[in-house]
C-alpha cells in the first residue's frame, strides 16, 4: 500500500470529533420550532440517496478530456446526477492521474486490486466514472471512437483546437454518425479567435486572461500582487458552465429537435461572465476595477481582517448590523466604539464606502480583533445576530459540526481505494439527489466491460487491441 | 494542427451576432425569481439567457438590496423605478438579472401571496433565496406550491441550508469562501509573508447560482423525459465551496496533511506560475491601475519546455540541477525557478516577456486587467464582453453568456430594468388583472 | 485611541495618536500587522518607530529619525478632518485618474460617448419606466 514510513505522525480517523446527533443540534427548541428543519432533513438527508432515482440515468457521457480539470469537472457534474459516464484516456493515462502535489508519491493512494497509484486530485474528480483507454493517435483508435460515438449522448473533449476535426472525429464528422450527439469542447480561451488555445495551455491561463488574477489579492498600495486561486478555479466554473450547456442541449434535443449540437465552453469566459461589475464599470467611464484585497469596494463592513489566531470575516453593510458590530466591539473596547460613533461622516451607509473610510473602519475593527480568536469573536458577534466567521483551515473544514452533520464532507469506504475523505455534491434534492457511488478508477479498469457491452468486442479482441497499442 | 477551415467554421457557428436567428433552448419555460443579492438571482439569470421567461419579483418602489450596492460612489443607472426616479441601480446588480421581466410585489400582503400561488400554478421553476422557512411561513413554500403545481421545480438557495447546527447563519459570499475552505488556501504562502486572499468575484454566489442551474436543468430533464413531477432542491453556497477543494480533503483524511497557501505557483506542476515583470506596460498612463508593473503566467513544466525556458532566461544551472520535473516541482526547489524567471523579467514589460517566450515556443499568458480584457480583440470577437444598446438605459458594456451553443445559443438581450417595469404586462397577461385592479394594487403598495 | 496601562505608559494600538499634534494615524491591519520600522505622522511628519507582532504593539511608538518605511493608510487631525495627499498617507486604490469627490458620480454618456441614463431623474423626465432622452433616441 502506501509508503509505510509516511505519514510519521498519527492520523486521527475522521471524524476526530463525533458528528452531532439531531437531538444535540435541535436541543432546547420547541417541537414547533424543530418542525421545519426536521422536515427538510427528511427530504434531503444524503443517507436516503440510494433509495431514490437519478435525474440523468438515461444519459451516457464519454469524457475524452485530459490534462485539465475542466472536462473532468463537467463530467463529474453529470456523473453525480446519474449519467453513465465513461472516461476515455490515452493508453498511458490522463496526465492528471500521475500528478501529485510537490511530486510527492507518498501522497498518492494505491487501489486494492491492481496496486496502481492514483493522484488525489484526479481521484477526487474521477467520481462515478468508468475508465477505458483508447489511442487516438492511431487510425484504428479513431475508428473505434466513431463506433463509440453511436452509443453516447454526450461527448466531452479538450484537445487543442481542431485536433479532433483534423483526425476526422470532430463535431462535423461525428454528427453525421450520431445526429443526436451533444458534442462539448472545453478549454481555456477557445477554439477560435486571435488568442485561441495553444496545446498545453492550462489554468490559471484562463484566470490570468480574464481579469480574475489582476483583481485578486492585496492592492499594490498594501504591498500585494495579483493572485491566482489555489484551485484551478476557472476550470471548475468553466466545467459547470459546460454542464449547463449540455443539459440545456439534452433538454432541447429530447423535447423539440431530436438533434444534438456543438457546445464550446471556455474557463475564461465562464469567469468573465461572473466577474461582477468589471465590464459595466469599464463602460461607464473607462474605470479599471482595482484589486481590493479582502475588503469590498461596494460594501462596508464586509471584509476579512487578521485576528488573534488567524483571519476573520465580518459582514454588516446596513445600519442595523453596523451599529451592532460596534456595540459588540464596545463591550471590551468602548474607546474603539466611540471612535466610530463620533464620526459623523460614517453615519450614512454609502459614505462608508470610500477607501479612506474603509481604512479607518477596518483599522479600528482590527484593533479589537487582535485580542480575539475566530471562535471567540464569532461567538460575541452572534449574540448580536451579526454574521461572521473565521477563515477555516482544511482540518477545520473537515471537522466543522455543521458540515459534518449536513454531509458537506464525507468519507466513502470505496471498494478499490478504501476510506477516502471527499467533498460531496452540493446538489441536494428530495426526489432524485446527486450521489457518489465510487471515487476513483484504475487506468483502463473497464476496458473489457465497455468494449464488449458497447462494441461487441470480446476479451481476445481487446487483448489484441492492447497489443497493437490501440487501447 | 487546426486547419483554417475549422477555425472559420467555429467562428461562423458560434458567432454571437447570429444568435438571435436561432431558437432558444428553454423557450416556453417560465421561472419565478424571488431572489436577492447574487446567489439566487444569478441562478435564474443563467436560465433567462437560455431563453426561459424569467420573472424577477421585488419589493415595491425600491426593489431588492443589490440594486443599492455599488463600489465607492460610482454612477448608478436611473430610474430605480418610475416611482423613485431620483434614485438609481448600482453596479452590484449587473450580470445577476439579465434578460428578465421585472415586477414588484410585497410578500407580506395576503393579496401578494394569492398572486404568487397563481403565478406558481403556471410556472416551471421557482427560485428563492430568503432565509430558510420564511416563504413557508408566508404560505409560499414548496409544500404549498407543489399542491397547486405538482410539476414545479422549487429551488431554494442560501448560505448554510435550512437544517443542521449552522442553519441560522446569514449567507454572505465571502463568509462561504472563508468557512468553506477556499479562502484559507488562496494567497501568497505564509513563509513569504503572504496572507489568505478572497477570490475577487462573489464566487460562492455567482458560481453557486451556476451549480443550482445545473440542478434545476437536471430536474427539468428528468421531469420532462421520465417522471412528470417537480421537486425541491436545496443549494448551500458554503457546501459548494467545499466541493471545490479537490485533493485537500482526501489528503487530510488519509494522511493528516493540511494543504496550505502556495501563492502564484502551482503545487503540482513546475514551471507553471505567475511572475512579476519589472516594468509597467503603460508608464505614461494617468490611471494608477495602468501604472502598475505587469505580471505574466509562464508555463514550462515538461522537461523539454523547461530546458527551452532556461535557454531564454539564461538559467544554465537550473537546466542541469532541476532538469527533471520531479526535482523542480519539490516545494524546496520551486522558489529557485521563479526567482530566476523574475530576475530575468525585471527590466521587461509583460508584453516584452510574452514576445520573447512566444518566439521560443514557451506558453505564457499575461495578466490582463479589466481594460485590457475589454479592449482585447479575442474577447470582443467572441462576444465575451459586448456593447449593447439597452432599451432602458442606453449604451452599456456588459459580459456575454458563459458558453456557446451552435444551435440554441444563450444570448444577452438586456442588462436589467427598473423595479416593476413589467407589472402591467405580467399581471395583466398571466393573472388577468384589469387596469383598475392594477391601480388598486399599486395604491395599496401591494405592487 | 491611546489607552493607559497600569504602568502609566501610554499603549497605543493600530490607531496611533501623535504625541505632538494629536493627529490620529490609522495603521491599517494588512501592512502593519507584522511590521517593524518607522512610520510617519500624516499631520506633522513626526517619525515614529513601532513594532507590531500579530497586530499587538510590542514596542513604540517612540520618536525616531531617518525616513518612513511605511506610511499610514489614512489620518485625521484633532478636529476630525481627514488628511490626505502624497507623502502623507499611502495612495488609495483607484479605478481611474480623477480623485474621489465624495459625491455620487452623475453621467449622461458612456465611455463611447453615447447616451446613457446615469444621472438623477424627475418624474417628468420619464416615459413609463424609462428616461425620455433614451426613449427619444428610438422615436421614429
Amino acid at each position: 500500500m502506501a509508503d509505510t514510513t509516511f505519514p510519521k505522525h498519527k492520523v486521527l480517523p475522521w471524524p476526530a470529533v463525533p458528528i452531532p446527533t439531531p437531538d444535540e443540534v435541535y436541543a432546547g427548541l420547541t417541537d414547533q420550532a424543530k418542525e421545519y428543519p426536521l422536515s427538510l432533513e427528511k427530504q434531503l438527508r444524503q443517507s436516503e440517496n440510494f433509495k431514490k432515482p437519478e435525474n440523468l440515468t438515461t444519459v451516457r457521457v464519454l469524457d475524452l478530456s485530459k490534462g485539465m480539470i475542466i472536462g473532468n469537472w463537467c463530467s463529474s457534474m453529470l456523473s453525480e446526477l446519474g449519467s453513465d459516464t465513461i472516461k476515455c484516456e490515452p493508453p498511458d493515462g490522463d496526465p492528471l492521474r500521475w500528478q501529485t502535489p510537490f511530486g510527492r508519491k507518498e501522497y498518492m493512494i494505491k487501489d486494492a486490486e491492481t496496486g496502481e497509484p492514483i493522484g488525489l486530485h484526479f481521484l477526487h474528480e474521477m467520481r462515478n466514472k468508468q475508465s477505458i483507454t483508447l489511442n487516438l493517435e492511431k487510425p484504428e483508435g479513431r475508428e473505434l471512437l466513431k463506433k463509440l460515438a453511436v452509443h453516447v449522448d454526450v461527448l466531452i473533449e479538450n484537445y487543442p483546437p481542431g485536433q479532433f476535426d483534423a483526425w476526422g472525429i470532430g463535431y462535423r464528422q461525428l454528427k453525421e454518425i450520431n445526429p443526436r450527439l451533444v458534442y462539448c469542447w472545453v478549454g481555456q480561451k477557445g477554439q477560435w479567435g486571435p488568442s485561441k488555445d495553444k496545446p498545453g495551455n492550462l489554468d490559471p491561463t484562463a484566470q490570468a486572461s480574464c481579469g480574475f488574477v489582476h483583481g485578486t489579492g492585496l492592492p499594490k498600495e498594501f504591498g500585494g500582487r495579483p493572485t491566482r486561486s489555489a484551485m484551478w478555479m476557472a476550470d471548475q466554473v468553466g466545467g459547470t458552465s459546460a454542464a449547463i450547456g449540455i443539459l440545456a442541449a439534452l433538454l432541447y434535443r429530447d423535447k423539440v429537435s431530436g438533434k444534438g449540437q456543438f457546445i464550446e465552453a471556455t474557463a475564461a469566459e465562464a469567469i468573465i461572465r461572473i466577474l461582477d461589475y468589471n465590464w459595466g464599470w469599464y463602460g461607464f467611464d473607462g474605470s479599471i476595477r482595482p484589486r481590493y484585497g479582502n475588503w469590498d469596494l461596494a460594501i462596508n463592513i464586509y471584509a476579512v481582517n487578521p485576528c488573534k489566531d488567524g483571519y476573520f470575516m465580518v459582514g454588516g453593510g446596513h445600519d442595523r448590523l453596523w451599529y451592532r458590530i460596534w456595540r459588540t466591539v464596545g463591550q471590551t473596547r468602548p474607546d474603539l466604539e466611540d471612535e466610530i460613533l463620533d464620526d459623523k461622516a460614517l453615519r450614512v451607509v454609502t459614505a462608508r464606502l470610500p477607501h479612506l473610510r474603509q481604512v479607518k473602519t477596518y483599522t479600528v475593527l482590527a484593533d479589537w480583533q487582535k485580542d480575539h480568536s475566530r471562535a471567540d469573536a464569532m461567538h460575541q458577534l452572534l449574540a448580536q445576530q451579526v454574521a461572521s466567521g473565521g477563515v477555516n483551515y482544511i482540518d477545520e473544514v473537515a471537522e466543522d459540526p455543521h458540515f459534518k452533520y449536513r454531509g458537506h464532507v464525507d468519507e466513502i469506504d470505496d471498494q478499490l481505494y478504501g476510506k477516502v475523505l471527499y467533498g460531496t455534491s452540493p446538489l441536494l434534492e428530495d426526489k432524485a439527489p446527486a450521489r457518489l457511488k465510487w471515487i476513483g478508477r484504475p487506468l483502463g479498469y473497464d476496458n473489457e466491460e465497455i468494449y464488449l457491452k458497447l462494441l461487441g468486442l470480446g476479451p481476445a479482441e481487446v487483448a489484441g487491441l492492447k497489443k497493437r497499442g490501440v487501447v | 494542427m487546426a486547419t483554417p477551415d475549422f477555425e472559420t467554421y467555429c467562428q461562423h457557428l458560434f458567432d454571437h451576432k447570429t444568435a438571435f436567428g436561432k431558437p432558444e433552448a428553454l423557450k416556453g419555460y417560465r421561472v419565478l425569481s424571488c431572489t436577492q443579492y447574487i446567489l439566487g438571482p444569478s441562478c435564474a439569470a443563467y436560465l433567462a439567457e437560455l431563453g426561459a421567461e424569467v420573472i424577477k419579483i421585488e419589493t415595491p418602489r425600491r426593489g431588492e438590496p443589490m440594486r443599492h450596492t455599488t463600489p465607492f460612489n460610482e454612477p448608478l443607472l436611473y430610474p430605480l423605478s418610475r416611482w423613485v426616479p431620483e434614485a438609481g441601480t448600482g453596479l452590484g446588480f449587473f450580470g445577476a438579472n439579465t434578460n428578465e421581466e421585472f415586477v414588484s410585489l410585497d410578500f407580506h400582503r395576503p393579496e401578494a401571496r394569492q398572486a404568487m400561488l397563481e403565478l406558481a400554478a403556471k410556472s416551471d421553476v421557482m427560485v428563492q433565496n430568503f432565509r430558510p422557512g420564511t416563504f413557508d411561513r408566508w404560505g409560499m413554500g414548496y409544500q404549498h406550491f407543489s399542491k397547486v403545481n405538482p410539476r414545479l421545480i422549487y429551488q431554494w438557495l442560501g448560505g448554510f441550508g435550512g437544517w443542521g447546527p449552522g442553519r441560522v447563519r446569514a449567507s454572505y459570499d465571502i463568509l462561504g469562501q472563508a468557512m468553506g475552505g477556499a479562502f484559507g488556501i488562496t494567497g501568497e504562502a505564509a513563509d513569504r509573508g503572504g496572507t489568505p486572499s478572497k477570490h475577487t468575484i462573489w464566487l460562492a454566489d455567482y458560481w453557486g447560482g451556476m451549480m443550482a442551474a445545473v440542478a434545476v436543468l437536471a430536474a427539468l430533464y428528468y421531469r420532462d423525459t421520465v417522471s412528470g413531477e417537480g421537486c425541491f432542491i436545496e443549494y448551500s453556497q458554503v457546501h459548494g465551496v467545499t466541493r471545490m477543494l479537490e485533493y485537500a480533503l482526501p489528503l487530510y483524511g488519509r494522511y493528516g496533511v493540511r494543504r496550505e497557501r502556495w501563492g502564484n505557483w502551482d503545487t503540482e506542476l513546475c514551471a507553471h506560475g505567475i511572475i512579476q515583470c519589472g516594468k509597467s506596460s503603460y508608464p505614461d498612463s494617468k490611471n494608477p491601475q495602468e501604472a502598475e508593473v505587469g505580471y505574466i503566467l509562464v508555463t514550462a513544466h515538461t522537461d523539454e519546455d523547461f530546458k527551452k525556458l532556461c535557454g531564454v532566461i539564461g538559467g544554465k544551472d537550473l537546466a542541469t540541477t532541476l532538469a527533471k520535473h520531479d526535482d523542480r516541482v519539490k516545494a524546496e526547489n520551486q522558489g529557485t525557478v521563479y526567482d530566476a524567471i523574475e530576475a530575468w523579467a525585471k527590466d521587461k514589460t509583460k508584453e516584452d516577456v510574452a514576445t520573447l517566450l512566444d518566439k521560443a515556443g514557451i506558453l505564457n499568458q499575461p495578466v490582463w486587467n479589466a481594460k485590457e480584457v475589454s479592449e482585447n480583440p479575442h474577447w470582443k470577437l467572441r462576444g465575451a464582453v459586448q456593447w449593447i444598446d439597452d432599451p432602458i438605459y442606453g449604451d452599456l458594456h456588459h459580459q456575454g453568456p458563459a458558453f456557446k451553443m451552435s444551435d440554441t445559443p444563450p444570448r444577452l438581450k438586456w442588462a436589467l430594468k427598473p423595479v416593476g417595469t413589467d407589472n402591467e404586462r405580467v399581471y395583466g397577461r398571466l393573472l388577468g388583472w384589469t387596469k383598475s385592479k392594477l391601480a388598486k394594487m399599486e395604491e395599496m403598495e401591494v405592487i | 485611541m491611546a489607552s493607559e496601562t497600569s504602568s502609566g505608559v501610554i499603549k497605543q494600538g493600530l490607531v496611533l495618536t501623535c504625541a505632538k499634534c494629536s493627529t490620529k494615524n490609522y495603521l491599517d491591519p494588512y501592512p502593519f500587522w507584522n511590521f517593524s520600522g518607522n512610520t510617519k505622522c500624516a499631520g506633522c511628519d513626526a517619525l515614529y518607530a513601532v513594532t507590531f507582532v500579530k497586530g499587538q504593539q510590542v514596542s513604540g511608538p517612540t520618536a525616531s529619525s531617518g525616513k518612513a518605511d511605511l506610511l499610514p493608510g489614512y489620518a485625521e487631525d484633532k478636529t476630525g478632518a481627514g488628511i490626505t495627499g502624497e507623502g502623507k498617507i499611502r495612495p488609495a486604490p483607484q479605478a481611474r485618474p480623477d480623485p474621489f469627490t465624495g459625491q455620487q458620480k452623475q453621467i449622461t454618456k458612456s465611455l463611447r460617448g453615447k447616451p446613457l441614463s446615469g444621472s438623477r431623474l424627475k418624474k417628468e423626465d420619464l416615459v413609463g419606466s424609462r428616461a425620455r432622452f433614451i426613449a427619444d433616441l428610438h422615436k421614429t
